[in-house]
C-alpha cells in the first residue's frame, strides 16, 4: 500500500521503452488522467531521459506544472489526430 | 521543432482567449469585492437584522452576487470550459462585449439599491440580464457538441438552465420596483434565491470543481456515477423548492428539497475528499483551506435554510443564512480557488523571454493572500457573531476586516498582473527530483 493509501498509479498510461526516451500514451483517458499520468512518469525520472508524450489534444494545463518542476516541452512532428512532445529538464 | 520560452505552449496559445479577457472580469471582480464590503459598512446598523429592501445591505449582496461571483464565473468558464469541451469560444469579441455591458450594469444595480433609485436600478438590470443573457448563449454554443468530461458538462447545462429561471425571476423583481411585475413576488424572491445561489452559482461552482480540484490536487478523475447521483440530487433539490414557492405543500417540499440538496453536498464533498487525499500534491495551501472552509459553510447553509423554513425563533435567521450562503460557501470557495487559477492563468500569458516562461509559484503573491486569508475568515466570524447578538457595531467592525481583506486580494492581484508582463527567471522554481 502506498503512502496515498491504495496501490497503482493514479491515472494508467501506456509506457514503454525506445532509443530515444520513455514513451507515455495517455490518448482516450479522462482529464484529467493525462496530466497527472504524465507529471507521475516525468517526477520518477531521476536521470536526463527524456519523456515523449502521445496526446489527442495539445495539454494546455501541463505546461505551467511542467516548467514548475524545471522540465520544458518539445513539440515533435506527429501524424495527424496526434499530438507528439518531449519533455525534457531543463538543464 | 523546439518551443521557445515566449511560445512555450506551443498551439495552446493560439486557443486560449488572450489574457485582456479573463482577467479583465477577474480584475473588475477584485474591484468589486472591495466595493462589496465598503457598502456592507456604510449600513451596518441594518445588517444583523436584514432580510431584503433597497438598502445598503442589499447592494453589497448583489455586488458580491454579481460582482464577485458570476463575474468570475464568467472569466473562469470562458478560459477554461473550452479545455474541457475541446471546442474555441465561439468568437473573442462577444467576451469583450459582455463585460462592457456587464460591468457598468453591475454598478448601477447596485447603486440603485444602495441610494435607492428604483429606476437606477431597473437600468442597471437590464444591462446585466442582457450581458446574463449573452454569456448563457456563449456558454450553450460551447457545450453544444462538447467532447469529453460529460459531468462538467451536465453541471454547465444544469447551471445554464438555473440562470434562466434566474435572469426571468430577477427581471421581474427589478421591474417590480417600477411597477412592472411579472412573477408573484413572493415565487419570484424564492426562485431567484434557490436558482441563483444554489442552482447557477452552486452548480457551477460543484461542476468546475471536476476539474479544478483534481487537476490543482494532481488526482485522478473523480468516480463518475457517484458525480452523476450527486448532480441528480442537486438538480432534484432544486425542483423540489421551485414547486415549493408555488405554495403548494409548501413546508414538506423545502424540508425534502434541503434534505435533497444535503445528500447531493456529502457526495460531492466525499468525491472531493478522495481527491485530495489520492492526489500527488498534498500542499495546497491556504487556498484550499479556504475552499474547505466554504464546503463546511455549504453544508452549514442547508442547517440555516432548515432554520429559515421551520421559522426558527430567531430574527436574524435570514440574514445568518445569506451569510453562510453567499459570504460562507460560494465566497469563500471562490476565492480560495481564484487565488490558485489567476497564476495558474497568468503563467501561461507571461511576456516572452530568453529563458522559461514565468510559473506560477513565481507569480503568485504569499504575503498579500495570507493577509487576506486572515481577514476574511475573521471578518464573516464577526459578521456571525453580529447577526447572533444583534450589534451594528460588531457588523463595522466585521466589514472593515473584510475591507482590508479585499484590499489585500486586490494588492495579490495588482502583483500577478504586474509580474505576468515581465519577463524573467523563475526564482521560485520547486525544483525536480534529484538527477
Amino acid at each position: 500500500m502506498s503512502a496515498r493509501g491504495f496501490d497503482g498509479p493514479l491515472a494508467e498510461g501506456r509506457r514503454w521503452v525506445e532509443a530515444d526516451g520513455v514513451h507515455i500514451d495517455v490518448r482516450g483517458l479522462q482529464p484529467p488522467g493525462p496530466l497527472v499520468a504524465i507529471l507521475e512518469l516525468v517526477e520518477s525520472i531521476r536521470d536526463a531521459t527524456p519523456v515523449i508524450v502521445h496526446h489527442e489534444r495539445d495539454p494546455q494545463l501541463l505546461y505551467p506544472e511542467l516548467a514548475e518542476i524545471g522540465w520544458r516541452a518539445v513539440r515533435l512532428d506527429a501524424e495527424a489526430g496526434e499530438v507528439r512532445l518531449k519533455l525534457e529538464r531543463v538543464p | 521543432m523546439r518551443l521557445a520560452a515566449g511560445a512555450f505552449i506551443g498551439g495552446a496559445v493560439s486557443r486560449l482567449l488572450p489574457a485582456s479577457i479573463p482577467f479583465r472580469f477577474f480584475g473588475a471582480a477584485v474591484v468589486y469585492h472591495l466595493l462589496a464590503w465598503i457598502a456592507l459598512g456604510a449600513d451596518s446598523q441594518r445588517v444583523p437584522r436584514f432580510a431584503g429592501g433597497l438598502a445598503w445591505p442589499l447592494a453589497a449582496l448583489h455586488l458580491v452576487t454579481l460582482g464577485v461571483l458570476a463575474m468570475t464565473a464568467i472569466g473562469a468558464s470562458l478560459q477554461l470550459l473550452p479545455v474541457a469541451t475541446r471546442q474555441p469560444v465561439l468568437s473573442r469579441r462577444w467576451p469583450a462585449a459582455i463585460w462592457w455591458l456587464y460591468t457598468p450594469g453591475v454598478a448601477a444595480v447596485a447603486l440603485g439599491m444602495g441610494i435607492p433609485a428604483p429606476r437606477l436600478l431597473a437600468g442597471g438590470a437590464i444591462a446585466v440580464v442582457a450581458a446574463l443573457a449573452a454569456y448563457a448563449l456563449l456558454l450553450a454554443r460551447n457545450l453544444i457538441g462538447a467532447r469529453g468530461m460529460p459531468v462538467v458538462i451536465a453541471h454547465c447545462w444544469a447551471a445554464l438552465a438555473s440562470l434562466i429561471v434566474v435572469l426571468a425571476s430577477a427581471a421581474s423583481l427589478a421591474g417590480a420596483y417600477v411597477a412592472f411585475p411579472a412573477i408573484e413576488r413572493g415565487m419570484a424572491l424564492a426562485w431567484h434565491v434557490s436558482f441563483a445561489a444554489y442552482g447557477f452559482m452552486g452548480l457551477l461552482a460543484l461542476g468546475l470543481s471536476y476539474i479544478l480540484v483534481p487537476m490543482f490536487a494532481l488526482s485522478a478523475a473523480p468516480d463518475e456515477r457517484r458525480a452523476r447521483v450527486s448532480l441528480s440530487l442537486a438538480v432534484a433539490a432544486l425542483l423540489l423548492s421551485a414547486a415549493a414557492a408555488s405554495g403548494v405543500a409548501a413546508l414538506p417540499l423545502r424540508i425534502a428539497a434541503i434534505g435533497t440538496a444535503a445528500g447531493a453536498a456529502a457526495l460531492h464533498w466525499q468525491l472531493m475528499s478522495v481527491a485530495l487525499r489520492t492526489g500527488m500534491r498534498r500542499q495546497l495551501g491556504l487556498s484550499f483551506t479556504l475552499v474547505r472552509t466554504g464546503w463546511w459553510m455549504l453544508a452549514a447553509s442547508l442547517v440555516a435554510a432548515l432554520g429559515v423554513v421551520l421559522e426558527a425563533p430567531f430574527a436574524g435567521m435570514a440574514a445568518l443564512f445569506g451569510l453562510l450562503l453567499i459570504g460562507g460557501w460560494l465566497l469563500t470557495f471562490l476565492l480560495g480557488i481564484l487565488q490558485r487559477i489567476v497564476p495558474f492563468l497568468a503563467s501561461m500569458h507571461t511576456a516572452p523571454g530568453r529563458r522559461l516562461p514565468r510559473t506560477p509559484s513565481s507569480l503568485t503573491a504569499e504575503r498579500p493572500l495570507a493577509i487576506h486569508f486572515s481577514c476574511h475568515l475573521a471578518a464573516l466570524a464577526l459578521l456571525a457573531v453580529a447577526i447572533l447578538a444583534d450589534s451594528p457595531w460588531i457588523a463595522f467592525a466585521g466589514a472593515a476586516v473584510g475591507t482590508a481583506g479585499a484590499l489585500a486580494f486586490g494588492t495579490f492581484f495588482a502583483i500577478v498582473v504586474r509580474r505576468m508582463s515581465i519577463p524573467g527567471v523563475n526564482g521560485n522554481r520547486r525544483e525536480a527530483p534529484a538527477s
